[in-house]
């Protein structure tokens, strides 16, 4: 605070304060609160609001515990309340979408950062930027036309004679009912992984790499003692984007989502959209926010990152 | 100088009162554009439908001097959203949902009631506005409601490759043979109906609409057979395009669609067909939204669209039926042939007029949709 006022004056800091605290404060603290608050309440016609029905429970969170179903996990049958299913689903396979992430971002940020000629960076960056001009909502329907039965990847692959039926990709052709929702999220999202990934693997020093080879490491050695452990966090701020954003992405699954799947967002959206029970959707929410935080900080620890790596 | 001071503090009186008359969250640019004009209403309808912007509207204003100030929402759990915001924050005068939502939107406080004597009631074709749709319209005693149009939600079917049942039924849409596109809570319906139809319920569909206890024994039997029958499902629709794109794209032959998906597809090989047991048939309507602020506007609004040109204008734009007498001479006759060919009186004297949906039967529905998806 000292140093802000030596460096920038009272009205300057004061500004900045206010912003930051504007910003806190209405823009984060008060909707989530309003939110918050709401969740406890019933839902309840306008005009029965703040009477004797008006009380605070938890039963909208004690909701998601309703109606069990039979179902299967990994081959495994078990009798499970329908949207927890729902939500291992969700937190399973954006964490796939993770992971898959991961496995096509390191490759390629490493290479731009340490292989690729410094004068062709700009155009590789230009190129892996353009798709990200086009609106996700028009990147996600490119993606259903193409995955669609009667679609060009179905005729590509029939004309080349590999298929003679074509594959229902969206209800889950070839693994599961959610490939199709795995794969455009993969691709919707591949690039929040590898800029991280790129900035940190940058500011390493290629002499750390070389005096590595010259003390006669092989290359999965050096990355794995060298590259991997000094672009963490980047790696880790960059699994936290794409896991949050997969996870909680609306318009994809809803865009190329198969019959039988179902994202936890589609859930809170359904309730306020089609039971218009805003009070139990707010309260997924809440499961749904507090949750994912908590994954989060379990997945961080578990790979020994800290808060502090990410905001480097 | 003095001239300079009164124009300012003028201005914010007259701003600072309409923040006072409930538009609190409001921004400036709402109220001072309510200020500035009395010849403009604010109207929230569907998305989708092109002609009403292109076509209707300069009609209205060419007739009335009022302009619309359009918002377009893909569907009318979007529009009560928006209207329960709308509540606290104004900017929506007049809304249109279906009929049967009209005593849940009341409930929650958000209608307020038209002036009879400034619309013309007589203009409007019998059965619509008066008989059950009238009591229907007045929650509480006092007009909340007045029809734009109807139309019906009934079987889309490929004529080269579906394989229906004859007469078609809406069981068609649960034979393994058709893959189908079909929104989740109207397939339970539609489930519902069939089986009641056949003689396998123990007791009559219709009891679920009014008594939560028969709701769930009925639900839970539709929904068991609904997912007995689910793999031929190959979409969701919520929309137009999704329906449509069910059809083309993923190769649907069957689907249970509003009216104007059938019509978008006529020329494509796909024909809109009546099921034996009725089509499910909606009506839909202008309410007045509690705190409009363009009252008058709303009221000539309402009365233009139950004229001849107004109706036939806004049936056109849909895709659908007219609701004022004298509108069917001046309908496109593309629109006028492709309803002819789906109803004839018999088909019209079975339409199946959705029936009021409360607030607690919407969110058990919803339970249901979402079991049926997840299964």
């Amino acid at each position: 605070m000292q140093d802000l006022l030596r460096r920038y004056g009272t009205g300057l800091t004061a500004t900045f304060c206010l912003l930051v605290a504007f910003w806190i404060l209405v823009l984060v603290i008060l909707p989530n609160f309003a939110m918050f608050e709401q969740s406890f309440r019933p839902y309840l016609p306008v005009v029965d609001i703040g009477g004797p029905k008006d009380f605070y429970s938890l039963g909208n969170y004690s909701k998601i515990l309703d109606n069990p179903f039979d179902t299967a996990i990994f081959g495994i049958p078990v009798t499970m309340p329908i949207h927890i299913k729902m939500f291992l689903d969700t937190v399973f396979y954006a964490a796939l979408v993770t992971f898959f992430c991961l496995v096509m971002a390191y490759p390629l940020a490493y290479y731009l950062a340490k292989i690729a000629d410094p004068k062709s960076i700009p155009t590789l960056l230009l190129l892996l930027f353009v798709p990200m001009w086009v609106s996700e909502a028009l990147r996600a329907f490119a993606w259903y036309i193409i995955l669609t039965f009667n679609g060009p990847l179905n005729m590509l692959l029939q004309g080349l004679g590999f298929i003679d039926q074509g594959i229902r990709w969206q209800q889950g052709g070839i693994f599961t009912a959610y490939d199709a929702i795995v794969i455009v999220l993969t691709y919707c999202y591949v690039l929040f992984m590898l800029f991280p990934i790129y900035t940190a693997i940058t500011s390493l020093d290629s002499n750390q790499i070389e005096a590595a080879e010259d003390l006669g490491s092989p290359w999965w050695r050096t990355h794995w003692r060298v590259v991997i452990p000094h672009s963490k966090p980047g790696i880790a701020s960059g699994c936290v984007m794409v896991f949050m954003l997969s996870a909680g992405s609306l318009l994809v699954p809803t865009v190329v989502g198969s019959t039988r799947a179902n994202w936890f967002p589609q859930t809170i959206y359904n309730f306020f959209n089609d039971a218009l029970d805003w009070n139990t959707g707010a309260a997924y929410s809440m499961i749904f926010l507090l949750v994912c935080i908590f994954f989060v900080i379990l997945m961080m620890r578990l790979f020994k990152v800290k808060l502090s790596d990410i905001a480097k | 100088m003095t001239k300079h001071t009164s124009a300012f503090s003028r201005r914010r009186f007259l701003q600072g009162s309409a923040a006072g008359a409930g538009l609190l969250a409001a921004p400036a640019i709402i109220s001072s554009k309510a200020l500035a004009s009395s010849g403009e209403l604010n109207f929230t309808g569907w998305a989708g439908y092109p002609a009403l912007a292109e076509k209707v509207f300069p009609a209205f204003t060419a007739a009335t001097g009022i302009t619309v100030n359009f918002k377009e929402l893909p569907d009318q759990d979007t529009m009560f959203a928006e209207g329960k915001v709308a509540l606290d924050a104004g900017g929506i005068d007049v809304i249109e949902p279906t009929i049967d939502r009209v005593g849940a939107w009341d409930s929650n406080g958000l209608l307020g009631a038209w002036d009879e004597s400034k619309l013309a009631m007589g203009n409007y074709l019998p059965g619509l506005a008066d008989g059950a749709a009238g009591e229907r319209s007045r929650p509480g005693g006092a007009l909340k409601y007045v029809p734009s149009n109807w139309g019906t939600e009934s079987l889309v079917v490929n004529t080269a490759n579906a394989k229906l049942s004859s007469p078609a039924s809406l069981g068609d849409l649960f034979n393994p043979e058709n893959p189908a596109v079909v929104r989740p809570h109207s397939a339970l319906a539609a489930m519902g109906r069939w089986l009641d139809a056949t003689g396998k319920l123990p007791r009559p569909w219709m009891d679920g609409y009014s008594d939560m206890a028969a709701m769930t024994e009925l639900w839970d039997i539709a929904l068991a057979e609904a997912i007995k029958a689910k793999g031929n499902i190959v979409q969701w629709w919520s929309g137009e395009n999704e329906a449509n794109a069910g059809f083309t794209a993923n190769g649907a032959t069957v689907g249970l669609c509003w009216d104007s998906t059938g019509f978008n597809l006529r020329n494509d090989g796909y024909a809109y067909v009546a099921p034996v047991e009725g089509a499910f048939a909606w009506h839909q309507g202008f309410v007045l939204m509690k705190n409009a602020t363009n009252v008058d506007q709303a009221h000539e609004f309402a009365k233009w669209v139950s004229t001849p040109e107004g109706a036939a204008g806004w049936a056109s734009a849909f895709s659908s039926n007219p609701v004022g007498k004298g509108a069917s001479d001046l309908i496109n006759p593309d629109v006028a042939a492709y309803y002819n060919g789906t109803f004839n009186d018999e088909a019209l004297s079975k339409l199946w007029w959705w029936p009021d949906q409360s607030a607690e039967f919407l969110a058990k529905r919803a339970e249901y949709a979402d079991k049926y998806k997840a299964a």
